[in-house]
């Protein structure tokens, strides 16, 4: 049977696919029907009654709903008849009759469906001369969201969102009939790590982000495409500015990676680019205190002290935020300085600062997936970090994968979120609270049921940088054996995949410390990287930066490594550059600038380029562009090549999936004895976030996990207590997760303070009594 | 005129106990069943029904065969009795309810065997407290005889019932959002298609949803015959059915009657007339029919015949209103009614009942404008497009569309009464 | 407050007679009204951990429900009907006698704690228009002046269980339909008297 459905619209023949409803087949043909409730993401619920259409049925023509009705062969359709355009004024002016006519004032407007479609569809007049509903004016639902229930038009589509979306349902329709709102229950907010989207569904201003309330005109915006980087995920975004500041981010629909979505996280942190505590010049240190120089200062410091130092070991640390275009140089500029005559050396001296990484599955050998795979395995199986706090998109588009009816499977105690989605989770009956197999996986039936002979993608990557790798390897073994496996390496921090194609050579900071020799003379180089906070080697690490002959730091925010900077030069940041990103599917994506240069700021490769220029170096780049033309040149293939040019062409807006060798080398960390199991939430304490004053607060509560069982064995009784490890002690909230296993407790590692404590350390928790045992460390 | 007592007999005969087991079984309850268990076949059960032409007793008067065997199959099927009788003027199901329990308990357990279903929900308004304790009574009475539950009278079906209370919402009489309602969410519609109940009912599952009166009347058909219950009443309306009369009339009540003849013998006979007064109006068929003129009694009660003068026999209440009978404060009693019970998911109907009750609240009390007829009228346009009878709807389920019968009504045939309440127009020279 | 043991024994009993646990959500909440005469935030949070919903899913519900009260309500619960066949044989005048006595106007509680009023929409007892509802008990065939006596009496005497029959003898009229069933059973609190829920109660 074809799949193909030939129907006809106001007398034309159109073509459209099996089941599809008539709405999204018009669209596709360039028919527009006004809507307000339906999106394409979301489930069908006719209820605005905005897209009435004529259809002919054995019974004569009926009006019907165009979002609810799929097409069928022969259907025929009228969009434009009297009978529909009466439909269209009559919904409109009910519509309008409640509406507020506060337009001038409403965030929403020159931007918003009501009012264009008003224009379009709508009646001239109205003939409602009683008075319009009331409510309250904005009411903050959360940190982040305000609502405006007079403007609402109850399209159902944020409480839509949150219920079939991100699961969440915390905001709701109450009452009823012409009484009906949106709204929260009152002692929970609309606590939710994806509650922006539904502000950007809104089809009017009743939902409205604090970050961008009363800050511009939507006629005033200049806007940009361009790609989030908040973790691997690669979400489409569009970047709106006015007046050179960054005031918005939208989800831009890519139907591979994130299908319009976005984590709040991704939307909302973003102010930092503007904060007054960005690093704008650069500093340098003289006798303990940092001081302004000028750039020719600084390039002649370097110079002159790697000449000085004679033969010193150059190291470089490594972040996560930069691009392809900027890791190529940093990669071409460590062998440079490597293979230099006077520093003669061959060794990789690049370290990458995320402690999850490990050396992956890459290779012939196995099957590198994709987003869309997800949807057309059978069974999914993820043993990784958590995936809904650092990787929240990936946590959608499992669960969409999952109502779709592909089987889930869970290995380990780190993904409880996904747990109530899951059909089986292998937790503390397999796996020990040290992230260890105790059974052989081919023994277990319910998983044999599931996963043997069948369509397979697994998301896998640490739990914890303390699991060893050698487990992820037997789950590896074992599906590769039994299934047709895909895999999608699980490293969940921006643009890691980018650093890992681009770097010849890459380790983890475990080899940092073992490699450095304190014997010799030592520069490092920190990027974009802050390894001195929530590294399980940070303290090492500190010890390393102090005893180091020269430190230079590239950066946007002072942190705790750039304190022990001699020399900290000043970065751009996110919308400031522009270059390619990597996501963990290997897709090549596009970030574009949109935002002057800061103060003195300039691009990573820049300083680079110009401090090997003046090593006499033989590198020489004008732009970006320049890097990105070289830079292709290495990559596997020669079609459809991720240059800017091509990225740019709306064909290939989405990313261009591109293999490259992957060269990854680092050891597990030896003493692995879990204690405290330390895990990345969402938000926490990176200087972006805390620079960004909608989302400041987010990450600020202390707080550790452990179920009842645990809870009980520690005598607790209520909801807070005070943790205890060697002199650190912590006021902490208790949140009780019945997932977890028996004696494991969780902690955010990245909480302001927490960095102190050692996974692998014992430590205490008692009952909070009086307010003396507040003290915080 | 008399009436034909079928349904009714038992509660008549047997009025100190009607609704125990006891007095149930004594008149011949259950052997209906028992029969049907021990000889019977799914397939012969609803060849019964389907002979007997009995037609939904709810309102939509959709035939009770065909409805049935548009069941899906599925492992999992669910009846569910529908006792949210809400439509202003009726009150037949509650005598139902409230005194012959069993013979709506002993119809479920034959409708359940001829499509397979193991599990049963009868849902109950929640005003109706007291019939719903004796419907409650009644389920715990034949779980103690082993009338329900795990293999009844010896064969292999295996029958639960839950007695479910709604809450105050009238739209859950419309099926889909009954089952909504049954599942603890909002009572409201949902979308057709693809949720019609035989293929995606209570929990996604095939579902039969049937009226009291009409699966009352299963027990009946099955201890005589099909064809004995479609030689009742007339063609297209065979049977008996309860019409709940009142209004302006001496004899208020419910009446069991064959259908077929005239609303003005039925109020003259068994409603023993209106109190010395002319009727100006009436209701054939509950809140939501349009309204029929006084002139109209000779119309016959039957389902087709009430629908060629553009109403409908709907739930079977008929309320008579007198010439005394201020038919526009009538009105907003009914679309008052409309716009507390919209459930508020689509647009026309939210915004559209509360307009119209706040236009009428103004013409009523003297406020109107002179463009506030056309206004009345357009409005109701925009949520039944050509205002005719059965409506066309911009809106989800039919309860807008209702909101608009009276203003339509008074419009077309009272529209005096309105234009008095309107101030004159003045022409200045 | 939380729920008593035995009211949160009750709501996992009713919970076990439905496939699905949110099917319970309606008997539920007529848990949570029989304990406080409305539907108390505390007892949305209760339901939402015995269902395994949100907070606000509850509320959702509950608030689409006219029976479901979002407020405190009085002892007893007067519920004038106001639809057509009522309306049409006088009920505005026994609204306006119920509100006098009363003193309250629509949904209001009084200072005692003792009323409710309200007017709503068909009771199904349109026989015996007009009619009115005492914690969901009917009372048929109602006039004016029996409508202050019901007020009165039901002041007088605080009768612990509201019983149709006592009050349809004492104070009714015109009835739907003969009601020779005896019945010595009601409710004590504004819910229907239902087994199920025991909130059905006997009269001494």
């Amino acid at each position: 049977m074809s799949d193909k459905v030939t129907f006809t619209v106001d007398g034309k023949q159109l073509e459209g696919k099996q089941g599809q409803l008539l709405i999204e087949a018009c669209e596709e043909s360039g028919i527009h029907i006004p809507r307000f409730c339906w999106h394409k993401r979301l489930d069908p619920v006719g209820m605005c009654r905005m897209c009435l259409v004529e259809i002919d049925t054995p019974r004569g023509k009926a009006l019907v709903p165009s979002c609810t009705t799929q097409i069928t062969d022969e259907l025929s359709v009228e969009t434009e008849s009297e009978v529909v355009k009466k439909a269209q004024e009559g919904v409109l002016e009910f519509l309008l009759i409640n509406h507020p006519l506060d337009c001038p004032i409403c965030d929403k407007a020159g931007e918003c469906p009501l009012q264009d479609q008003t224009m379009a569809y709508g009646p001239g007049e109205s003939r409602f001369i009683e008075e319009k509903r009331h409510f309250e004016k904005p009411i903050p639902i959360s940190d982040i969201v305000l609502l405006d229930r007079e403007r609402c038009i109850l399209c159902a589509r944020c409480t839509r969102f949150s219920e079939e979306i991100s699961g969440d349902p915390l905001i709701e329709f109450i009452q009823r009939g012409n009484k009906t709102q949106v709204n929260t229950f009152p002692d929970e907010p609309f606590k939710s790590y994806f509650s922006g989207n539904t502000v950007q569904i809104c089809p009017v201003g009743a939902l409205t982000a604090t970050s961008y309330r009363f800050k511009a005109r939507p006629w005033d915006l200049k806007k940009v495409s361009s790609t989030c980087n908040c973790c691997s995920l690669g979400c489409s975004v569009e970047l709106n500015v006015s007046q050179n500041k960054m005031l918005r981010i939208l989800g831009e629909d890519n139907e591979y990676t994130n299908q319009g979505w976005l984590s709040d996280k991704g939307r909302y942190n973003f102010e930092y680019l503007h904060s007054t505590n960005r690093l704008l010049s650069i500093h340098s240190k003289e006798n303990e205190n940092f001081e302004n120089i000028n750039i020719s200062e600084a390039n002649e410091k370097i110079t002159k002290k790697i000449q000085e130092l004679g033969n010193p070991d150059i190291k470089f640390i490594i972040g996560a935020n930069s691009t392809n275009e900027e890791y190529f140089v940093i990669n071409k500029f460590a062998n440079l300085l490597n293979r230099n005559e006077f520093l003669g050396k061959d060794n990789s001296n690049v370290y990458f600062a995320d402690d999850h990484i490990s050396n992956g599955y890459f290779g012939d050998q196995y099957e590198n997936a994709t987003f869309e795979d997800l949807d057309s395995s059978d069974a999914i199986v993820v043993w990784a970090e958590d995936i809904k706090d650092n990787l929240p998109v990936l946590y959608l588009r499992i669960k969409k994968a999952v109502k779709n009816g592909v089987k889930l499977v869970i290995f380990g105690h780190t993904n409880t979120a996904l747990e109530s989605l899951a059909d089986l989770y292998i937790g503390s009956e397999v796996i020990s609270n040290n992230f260890e197999i105790q059974k052989e996986l081919s023994n277990i039936k319910e998983l044999k049921n599931i996963i043997n002979g069948k369509k397979v993608t697994t998301i896998i990557g640490k739990s914890t940088p303390l699991q060893q790798k050698k487990s992820l390897d037997t789950l590896i073994d074992y599906l590769q054996k039994v299934s047709d496996l895909k895999i999608l390496n699980c490293f969940s921090k921006a643009n890691t995949f980018g650093a890992l194609q681009q770097i010849d050579q890459l380790k983890g900071l475990n080899e940092f410390c073992t490699e450095y020799e304190n014997s010799k003379k030592n520069i490092v180089f920190t990027i974009g990287a802050n390894p001195v906070n929530a590294s399980f080697f940070g303290s090492q690490i500190k010890d390393i930066l102090q005893e180091a002959d020269y430190v230079i730091s590239l950066d946007i925010f002072k942190n705790e490594t750039t304190e022990l900077a001699n020399l900290i030069l000043p970065t751009t940041a996110f919308g400031e550059k522009e270059g390619t990103i990597t996501n963990m599917e290997m897709r090549v994506m596009k970030q574009n600038k949109i935002l002057p240069d800061p103060g003195s700021t300039l691009s990573e490769w820049e300083y680079l380029v110009m401090i090997a220029k003046s090593l006499g170096e033989d590198i020489n780049y004008e732009n970006v562009s320049e890097i990105n033309n070289e830079l292709v040149s290495q990559y596997k293939t020669t079609v459809n090549l991720p240059t800017f040019d091509n990225l740019n062409k709306p064909s290939n807006l989405f990313g261009i999936l591109h293999e490259k060798e992957i060269n990854l080398n680092t050891n597990d960390v030896e003493k692995n004895n879990i204690s405290l199991l330390m895990v990345k939430r969402l938000y926490g304490d990176s200087s972006t976030q805390i620079n960004s004053q909608s989302i400041s607060m987010l990450g600020s509560e202390r707080f550790i996990e452990l179920n009842s069982i645990t809870l009980n064995k520690y005598g607790i009784q209520s909801n807070v207590a005070t943790l205890t490890q060697g002199s650190a002690s912590f006021f902490v909230n208790i949140k009780i997760n019945n997932f977890l296993p028996d004696n494991l407790v969780i902690a955010p590692i990245n909480r302001r303070g927490f960095e102190k404590l050692d996974p692998t350390k014992e430590f205490d928790i008692k009952e909070t009594k009086n307010m003396k045992e507040l003290s915080v460390n | 005129m008399k009436e034909t007592i079928l349904l009714t007999k038992h509660m008549r005969e047997n009025p100190e106990d009607s609704h125990s087991l006891k007095s149930y079984e004594k008149n011949g309850g259950y052997k209906a069943v028992k029969k049907v268990l021990k000889s019977g076949s799914p397939e012969e059960v609803l060849e019964e029904i389907k002979d007997s032409n009995i037609r939904g007793r709810g309102g939509a008067g959709f035939p009770t065969g065909v409805k049935w065997g548009f069941l899906a199959e599925d492992e999992e099927r669910y009846l569910v009795i529908n006792g949210d009788e809400s439509e202003p003027g009726t009150f037949k199901d509650r005598i139902l309810l409230e005194r012959d329990p069993h013979q709506l308990i002993e119809g479920m357990m034959i409708t359940c065997f001829a499509a397979n279903i193991s599990k049963a929900f009868i849902y109950i308004r929640g005003e109706y407290a007291k019939p719903a304790r004796r419907v409650q009574s009644a389920v715990e009475q034949a779980y103690e005889k082993g009338y329900l539950g795990k293999n009844i009278f010896g064969s292999s079906m295996n029958l639960d019932i839950v007695v479910h209370l709604g809450a105050g919402a009238y739209i859950c009489g419309e099926e889909t959002a009954l089952l909504n309602s049954l599942e603890g969410r909002r009572g409201e519609p949902r979308l057709k298609p693809p949720f019609f109940p035989a293929v995606k009912g209570l929990y996604n599952k095939p579902t039969l949803v049937n009226n009291v009166e009409t699966i009352s009347s299963v027990p009946w058909i099955m201890s005589n015959s099909g064809k004995d219950y479609s030689n009742l009443g007339v063609e297209g309306s065979t049977g008996t059915r309860i019409f709940s009369l009142s209004g302006h009339i001496n004899n208020p009540g419910n009446y069991e009657i064959e259908m077929g003849s005239s609303f003005g013998e039925f109020v003259e006979t068994l409603g023993n007339g209106v109190k010395n007064k002319a009727i100006k109006a009436f209701i054939p068929g509950g809140a939501s029919a349009p309204w029929l003129r006084g002139d109209q009694l000779d119309v016959k009660m039957t389902i087709d015949d009430v629908a060629n003068e553009g109403s409908m026999l709907g739930s079977g209440a008929v309320v008579m209103m007198d010439e005394d009978t201020n038919l526009v404060l009538a009105a907003k009693s009914l679309v008052s009614f409309f716009a507390h019970e919209s459930c508020g998911q689509c647009t026309p109907c939210r915004e559209g009942t509360t307009w119209l009750e706040n236009i009428l609240e103004r013409v009523a009390s003297g406020r109107g404008r002179i463009s506030d007829i056309d206004l009345l009228l357009d409005v109701c346009d925009n949520i039944s497009p050509g205002l005719t009878w059965p409506p066309k709807m911009t809106t989800i389920c039919p309860l807008g569309p209702s909101a608009t019968a009276s203003i339509v009504s008074l419009m077309k045939d009272f529209r005096s009464e309105v234009e008095i309440l309107l101030p004159k127009k003045v022409v200045i020279s | 407050m939380r729920w008593e043991t035995q009211r949160l024994e009750k709501a996992k009993q009713i919970i076990k007679m439905y496939p699905q646990k949110r099917s319970a959500l309606g008997p539920l909440l007529y848990l949570a009204q029989d304990k406080d005469g409305y539907i108390s935030n505390e007892s949305i949070v209760e339901i939402s951990s015995l269902v395994g919903i949100t907070e606000v899913q509850v509320q959702s519900v509950a608030s689409f429900y006219s029976m479901y009260k979002q407020e405190p309500t009085g002892k007893y619960l007067l519920s004038v009907c106001k639809s057509i066949s009522c309306e049409i044989s006088n009920s505005s005048e026994v609204i306006e006698s119920v509100k006098e006595f009363t003193g309250l106007s629509n949904n209001e509680t009084d200072d005692q704690n003792l009323f409710t009023y309200e007017s709503v929409e068909c009771i199904g007892a349109c026989g015996g228009a007009p009619a009115v509802q005492v914690n969901y008990e009917t009372i048929e065939g109602l006039t004016p002046d029996k409508a202050i006596d019901l007020c009165s009496w039901l002041k007088e005497t605080e009768p612990k269980v509201i019983v149709a029959d006592e009050l349809q003898e004492k104070f009714g009229g015109v009835k739907s339909f003969d009601w020779a069933i005896e019945d010595n059973t009601g409710t004590s609190s504004p819910v229907p008297g239902f087994q199920t829920y025991d909130t059905l109660k006997e009269k001494k």
